[in-house]
């Protein structure tokens, strides 16, 4: 909640100078107690005068807001292309600071039981981009509009295509649930992010990468731990619906439960991520006997195997 | 040598679905043990949240444990595995290593690297050739299908799984990083 008073409160000090000489004031107030009057709470109307002062507001002086712009991307959602946009310039950071494994035959492999999972997602106009990288730490990360990376680290601790494709589908959830796009739509800077993510030119590539924050900085942030524990529902659903054992994640998330939890490979995951135990326990919550009657595949001998 | 390697190997995948495991886990939840992988079995007996015990083997969504007094076949997703009790309020995986069925040595031989950080991260600079790369290999719906189909994959319908009940009880507050307490 207090979030969403921090984006009022930028909303409006982006619009009381970028919009002066619109009566543009009425339509954001409108907009945002439309919004909040979704939630059980309604506020007093006071709140969301635009007198209301915001420690946490940028000087948005040198920013020039369309407030449809702003106003949608504190609220509505992004279009296909421009959780593209986001996504491919967070991906693009993110493979500055790791490469991809140099193995055609890998990453072809991973990429096939990628798409196949994400197909089963439903999810339309999304280009599934999936990728190995070349490091021994164990971890994965997605970003918006469908690019999906699991680090060689944790690839080398599966044991067949249906963990495979129990982690690729976590990775996937987190797309389709826009996790990482709430993320970014609770920082102050997202009224600007949506405009210049809406735009065609090329320059402003730039301007998302400073908006998105330094380097790869949101897949160090992580996501909260009910992000987590959904992706891995609806992650271990669709690797079942694609056929496999609805089984691969919670094996993974075993052998990542026996790691040493002093293991140095896990020290990122481990501050971005529940630990494994409390992951196998919420997900047995939710799964009880639901999952009994469904069969699949394990393809241990299908599972392409790192030299 | 290569010869015997062969019947070897393929007498273990004949051993089928169910693998052989000697690890010790903890009990997540009150649940019961059945005499068969499956919950239409006999019940042998039940596990207490907290329990240690013997995992003995693995077959699907089950394993087999011993908590001493019994042993059977409980849930995969009531146990964890590992020596770190319940999770975060658990105490250290110090003997967690030996109980995977990964190769302890590997640990060994990584452990004084430095796995990806955050100024790692914040630090990267945006890489054009490495995205180009990633687009190249990536595949059409058609291809993952055909992929698929290779295999005998076919899609299936399963229902999507609802959150556990926001029921009131009192969890414990969680700490941002609960594994590091480990």
């Amino acid at each position: 909640m207090k979030l969403k008073w921090i984006a009022v409160g930028v909303a409006l000090a982006a619009l009381s100078s970028a919009a002066s000489g619109f009566d543009l004031g009425k339509l954001l107030e409108e907009r945002v107690n439309q919004e909040l009057n979704k939630n059980k709470k309604t506020p007093p109307a006071s709140t969301a005068s635009p007198a209301t002062p915001s420690a946490a507001a940028p000087s948005p002086a040198k920013q020039k807001v369309d407030i449809n712009q702003l106003g949608f991307a504190l609220f509505g959602d992004y279009s296909p292309e421009q959780e593209n946009r986001i996504g491919k310039q967070i991906a693009g950071n993110l493979l500055g600071a790791v490469p991809l494994v140099r193995d055609d035959a890998l990453q072809r492999y991973v990429n096939q039981v990628g798409n196949w999972v994400a197909l089963q997602s439903g999810s339309k106009g999304v280009t599934w981009r999936f990728g190995v990288l070349d490091t021994e730490d164990i971890n994965a990360f997605a970003a918006p509009g469908g690019y999906v990376f699991v680090t060689k680290g944790l690839y080398r601790l599966l044991n067949n295509e249906a963990e495979l494709a129990g982690v690729l589908g976590h990775e996937i959830a987190h797309v389709t649930q826009k996790h990482h796009l709430k993320v970014l739509k609770q920082s102050s800077l997202i009224g600007a992010l949506g405009q210049v993510a809406s735009s065609k030119a090329k320059s402003s590539d730039q301007v998302v990468q400073n908006l998105i924050g330094n380097g790869a900085e949101i897949m160090a942030r992580g996501l909260d731990k009910d992000a987590e524990f959904e992706a891995d529902r609806v992650g271990m659903v669709y690797a079942a619906r694609a056929g496999y054992t609805p089984w691969g994640l919670p094996d993974v998330l075993q052998d990542l439960a026996g790691l040493p939890a002093k293991d140095s490979r896990t020290s990122l995951l481990t501050q971005t991520h529940p630990h494994p135990a409390d992951r196998l326990a919420t997900l047995g919550e939710a799964v009880g006997g639901q999952l009994d009657a469904v069969q699949g595949k394990e393809l241990a001998d299908r599972f392409y195997r790192i030299k | 040598m290569k010869r015997f390697l062969i019947p070897a190997a393929a007498l273990l995948l004949s051993a089928a679905a169910t693998s052989a495991l000697a690890a010790a886990g903890t009990v997540l939840r009150d649940d019961k043990l059945y005499s068969q992988p499956s919950a239409a079995a006999a019940v042998a007996g039940s596990a207490t949240k907290g329990a240690s015990v013997n995992i003995l083997a693995k077959q699907g969504g089950w394993l087999r444990v011993s908590t001493g007094k019994s042993s059977g076949w409980i849930r995969l997703l009531s146990v964890r595995a590992g020596a770190g009790g319940l999770g975060g309020a658990g105490l250290g995986d110090v003997v967690g290593a030996a109980t995977t069925k990964s190769d302890p040595t590997r640990v060994v031989a990584v452990a004084g690297l430095r796995g990806l950080n955050n100024e790692d991260l914040k630090q990267a600079q945006f890489n054009a050739d490495e995205l180009a790369r990633l687009d190249a290999w990536g595949v059409t719906a058609a291809q993952a299908k055909s992929f698929a189909a290779q295999s005998g994959l076919a899609a299936v319908s399963v229902p999507a799984l609802a959150a556990p009940g926001s029921s009131p009880k009192s969890k414990p507050a969680q700490e941002p990083s609960p594994w590091e307490s480990n």
